[in-house]
């Protein structure tokens, strides 16, 4: 691993002794930090305690589910980015967990090789982010005021508050502003994924970003379906 | 939500085709009544054979009882099908659960395999995660059995080594492996009471028993699981109770947990995981040993009783105790 990552903090929420000790132990080995929290309460007791750069987050977890830490998580800290690792396989919990705050999500058996090196993808876009929103951080368009840097949107009079892929995910339309982004390549440059994996993130990203910034989303005018093909931004 | 709305549908169409019945039954009630005194005030002067008498009252009682019969129909048909439905809402949720018990041993066991594959493990980590390995290997072992053991078949093969055991110390025993299994301290739990009857018991099945009432007591403990465990005994019947001082059931719940697939939620320990199989299997073993087990629980918070009543050896007919014992005496041979 790059060297730079090592020493990250990461909060790893799972109740599986099991599981966790095994995941603990590899992060451990790649270089990270570990703070094993075995429920939601004690994630969260962590978590406003300490400081961290990453979570792996289980969901069916003991009083407090992973649903509603990856909630309370996001109230507070919009940039730490949080993947979830499962055993619930429905697209609906998948959908539920990504539109709570998660990053990425994990179905339970998972290869280790693809867990640690997701944890990388998503320590270095956060990096990546941080530099990125230094070089540019405010653009406009119609209403809308974004500070990439701060991750604070103003739509009106309405504040907004992105997280860091979603952040990313609009950084990348915006750069490429009028022009067609298919799903691959936003899977493939914004989440560091193989896109034979998975499309369904994206739509439920984009859907996210229209909710924020579109007067009915519905009929989206800046983040715009290109039937067959991806979106397309167009910010006037 | 699925489910909320399609009972809904069926709700409202039920109640639709009772609106269209009884307006059709006015309708022909309205036929019947109107023609009949219409060929009552007439029938005398068109027909002399067709005056008004007794039999032909006979079509309207017909029709009545028919009417009535298919109401009732159709009210049963609707009983089914709410009892259909519910069934379907359990069984989906014992495949959501049954899913993440498969998955989470799986995926632990996959992981530490692959950990063993591509690092250079030193040899006491590596023995302590074969350990784990093993662990769950066994944890999906019982879940599988549980879950194949639900059928009539295998409860039967399950059942088939019964031996004639002290009630203490097949109870004592039993229940201190459950509680090492289950990481329940020493001082934690403690077994009490008269030590003197016998009982016929299969040990397998009764170890089920107790695996599934000490890992309920932990998991629905907010603290350290408390149990006690004591043994009343007479001539006629064996009684444990065992008593834990876990979240407790609220009284609605407490007939329905021996239901298969049935599980409590409970807003202090929510997301318990489990199957909804272990106290459906733990009353068919104790009703197999001729035995009655029932819950009582003073509310929430306030623990949980179960009181297991099996009959004593000595009370046992010749016949029931020569039924169970022929595999004992088989083997003896």
């Amino acid at each position: 691993m790059t060297e730079d990552f090592k020493g990250s903090k990461i909060l790893l929420v799972e109740d599986e002794e099991t599981l966790a000790i095994g995941l603990e132990y590899n992060l451990i080995e790649e270089g990270y930090i570990v703070k094993w929290a075995k429920n939601g309460r004690d994630a969260i007791d962590f978590f406003e305690k300490e400081k961290f750069d990453l979570i792996i987050l289980d969901i069916m977890l003991p009083y407090i589910n992973g649903f509603e830490v990856a909630e309370r998580v996001r109230k507070s800290d919009p940039q730490i980015p949080i993947l979830m690792l499962t055993a619930k396989t429905e697209s609906g919990n998948k959908i539920k967990g990504l539109e709570k705050g998660a990053d990425d999500y994990m179905t339970k058996p998972f290869h280790l090789q693809e867990l640690l090196l997701r944890v990388k993808g998503m320590l270095k876009r956060k990096s990546w982010y941080t530099s990125a929103s230094q070089k540019q951080s405010d653009y406009k368009f119609g209403l809308i005021e974004i500070n990439f840097k701060t991750l604070n949107c103003r739509n009106g009079d309405e504040e907004i508050r992105l997280t860091p892929q979603e952040a990313m995910l609009l950084k990348y339309l915006v750069e490429r502003k009028g022009e067609i982004v298919t799903r691959k390549e936003l899977l493939e440059n914004v989440w560091h994924l193989n896109p034979e994996v998975e499309t369904r993130t994206v739509d439920i990203f984009i859907a996210r970003l229209r909710k924020y910034f579109e007067p009915d989303p519905s009929n989206p005018v800046y983040f715009k379906s290109i039937r067959g093909a991806g979106y397309m931004f167009e910010g006037k | 939500m699925r489910g909320k709305h399609s009972l809904f549908y069926h709700i409202l169409i039920f109640i639709i085709a009772q609106l269209v019945w009884l307006l059709l039954l006015g309708i022909w009630i309205y036929w019947y009544v109107s023609n009949y005194i219409v060929f009552e005030k007439v029938g005398d002067q068109v027909s002399p054979q067709l005056v008004y008498d007794v039999q032909n009252a006979l079509p309207f009682i017909l029709g009545l009882i028919l009417l009535i019969g298919l109401s009732f129909t159709t009210s049963l048909i609707f009983r089914h099908l709410n009892v259909q439905l519910r069934i379907t809402e359990l069984y989906d949720n014992f495949i959501g659960n049954v899913t993440h018990e498969l998955k989470s041993p799986l995926a632990s066991i996959q992981l530490y395999l692959e950990t063993l594959k591509q690092r250079e493990v030193p040899s006491e980590k590596r023995k302590e995660f074969i350990d784990f390995m093993m662990k769950d290997a066994d944890r999906l072992q019982s879940l599988i059995n549980s879950i194949l053991e639900i059928s009539a078949q295998e409860q039967r093969k399950l059942l088939q080594n019964y031996h004639v055991y002290n009630t203490y110390f097949l109870v004592k025993e039993l229940i201190e492996e459950s509680c090492e299994k289950f990481r329940v301290p020493k001082d934690s739990y403690q077994i009490t009471g008269d030590a003197s009857s016998e009982i016929v018991a299969s040990k397998d099945a009764l170890k089920i028993v107790f695996d599934n009432l000490v890992d309920n007591a932990v998991k629905y403990s907010t603290q350290q699981a408390k149990i006690v465990a004591s043994l009343i005994c007479n001539t006629k019947k064996v009684t444990i109770l065992f008593t834990d001082l876990g979240i407790g059931i609220v009284a609605n719940e407490q007939k329905k947990i021996f239901n298969k697939f049935y599980r409590i939620y409970n807003k202090a320990i929510p997301n318990v995981k489990g199957t909804g199989l272990g106290l459906y299997r733990v009353k068919e073993i104790i009703k197999a040993h001729g035995g009655k087990i029932i819950v009582s629980s003073e509310g929430e918070n306030k623990g949980t009783t179960f009181k297991i009543e099996m009959p004593a050896y000595q009370a046992m007919s010749k016949r029931r105790l020569k039924k169970l014992l022929k595999n004992e005496k088989q083997s003896q041979v």
